[in-house]
């Protein structure tokens, strides 16, 4: 089995905070899998998927991404980093540009500094950035401009963004937090199909137990910055689950309950 | 007594005292006001009927101070660029930016009649000195204007080409680029105006433009003729002044 990303003891703590995002994770995420990251908010699943992005410095403990090691203190080499692709809860895209120059955006990682300074694409280019406005449903859209789109279509464009860069690990942090159910199953059918499709790995966050069950083979529990379980998606029980929504219990003499 | 109380007091003594201080030595005389009266209606009397036979010395310095103010507003955008660049937090580090925004301050600080005159003792009489100190002077505030053009953009996206690879550059390129595109033309046709309008003194020191006319008309005593001049320069101001704001209009 190869594997998408290792961690041994990671620990990190957000700069001028005093409790630690995560705390002594250690985790094995198989390639070629979707894997769902289930927690509440403020669990540290944010955290963790930057980090794995190569995004975040200073945390103590052992990672690597697609077989090459994460340097705490410095970002990773800029050729590697279009092989880990991210999918961001905001979405962060640019909004007065269209969707196709967003989309191509995702190629620019993987052109020469000058091609991608003028951002001329090849044919190549152009075919995988017509391919994953196809896969995401959206190749009627591409001259539309971002800021004349919907929320589920803004997704939409920025999942593409991300095919686009061929990552082999695709990060996607809350992809469907602000949508209604039905657009939520959409888009994660959409994501995890086109990550098996690519042969790609999907790992993306969750606080809603039953899409991790529908689209993730493997579910990760986490809650305050610890790992409370890894198991394939048909061993996890009821009980884990509301173990990791439980609510925290009151603190002695105060009389309040702080809820996650 | 409370500071704020005091803060109060001393504000106010301080603003009379630089009043009084004022009045005390710049001559300030009733008589030479009252006189004025009769000399301001004789000086309008000479200036009226505007004389027309100038109209070719109006086309002429009209031209060249369009002129000037076009290509002193290329000159400033040419070095606001890489200044504006380097002045932003988003695109350099503090130990850069700092001290560029503190040249651009200095830059700023100094009236452009006085880097027209420094620029016509260095490179002699004519419209060249005139593109220069506008060149020079514009740059201040437009490279600064492009710094904080750079620094209002939304950030997400830059992170976003950054996790995808994409350089310093090329993120300034495809991420802010178009965010501060409408923003960087406004700031140039409102800089572009003030060119203009600031142009229009410079060759009162030689430094070229439709202001010589109306210094040698004055200092001449023709005041006809230095009033055509006027009507024109004010008719000029009040043009641009509608095309930028229709300009405007169309980039926000």
């Amino acid at each position: 089995m190869s594997i998408a990303a290792q961690i041994d003891d990671l620990s990190f703590t957000h700069p001028g905070t005093d409790l630690p995002a995560l705390e002594r994770v250690s985790l094995t995420i198989p390639a070629g899998e979707s894997v769902a990251l289930l927690g509440p908010s403020g669990a540290g699943k944010t955290t963790l998927l930057a980090l794995l992005d190569g995004r975040l410095r200073g945390w103590s403990g052992r990672v690597s991404v697609l077989g090459a090691p994460l340097d705490p203190d410095q970002p990773p080499p800029r050729v590697r980093r279009p092989d880990t692709g991210f999918v961001f809860q905001e979405f962060a895209l640019v909004e007065r540009s269209t969707v196709l120059r967003n989309v191509l955006n995702g190629r620019l990682g993987r052109m020469p500094p000058l091609r991608a300074l003028l951002g001329s694409p090849t044919a190549h280019d152009l075919e995988i950035v017509r391919a994953a406005l196809a896969d995401c449903g959206i190749g009627d859209l591409a001259g539309r401009r971002v800021d004349s789109l919907s929320g589920g279509q803004r997704q939409r464009v920025a999942i593409a963004r991300c095919l686009a860069q061929e990552p082999r690990l695709i990060l996607a942090d809350e992809p469907v937090s602000s949508l209604d159910p039905a657009r939520a199953g959409e888009i994660l059918s959409l994501l995890t199909g086109a990550a098996r499709a690519r042969g790609a790995t999907a790992l993306f966050s969750s606080h809603q137990p039953d899409l991790a069950r529908r689209f993730a083979q493997r579910i990760i529990g986490i809650r305050g910055g610890r790992i409370v379980f890894d198991v394939p998606t048909p061993e996890l029980n009821e009980a884990a689950t509301a173990d990791l929504y439980r609510e925290i219990e009151p603190m002695p003499g105060t009389g309040l309950r702080a809820v996650s | 007594m409370r500071f704020r109380e005091f803060g109060g007091f001393a504000t106010s003594a301080l603003i009379a005292g630089a009043i009084l201080w004022s009045f005390a030595t710049a001559d300030v005389e009733l008589t030479r006001l009252m006189s004025a009266g009769p000399r301001i209606a004789d000086f309008l009397g000479r200036m009226f009927p505007p004389d027309p036979t100038v109209m070719a010395e109006i086309k002429k310095g009209s031209a060249e101070t369009l002129r000037i103010a076009i290509l002193g507003t290329l000159g400033a955008v040419i070095l606001s660029i890489p200044l504006g660049i380097l002045a932003s937090e988003t695109m350099v580090a503090r130990a850069v930016f700092r001290p560029v925004r503190t040249l651009l301050a200095f830059i700023r600080a100094i009236p452009l009649i006085l880097v027209a005159m420094l620029m016509v003792g260095a490179v002699g009489l004519g419209p060249l000195p005139g593109i220069i100190a506008v060149a020079f002077h514009a740059t201040g505030m437009l490279a600064k204007f492009y710094a904080e053009a750079i620094d209002g953009v939304s950030r997400a996206p830059i992170a976003a080409l950054e996790s995808a690879g994409a350089g310093p550059l090329v993120r300034l390129r495809h991420a802010i680029w178009p965010q501060m595109a409408p923003v960087v033309a406004r700031d140039t046709i409102f800089r572009f105006e003030l060119n203009l309008r600031e142009s229009l003194i410079l060759g009162i020191v030689g430094a070229g433009g439709i202001g010589f006319y109306i210094q040698t008309y004055v200092r001449s005593f023709q005041y006809d003729k230095a009033a055509s001049v006027t009507v024109a320069v004010v008719v000029m101001v009040i043009a641009i002044e509608a095309i930028n704001v229709a300009m405007r209009r169309r980039f926000t």
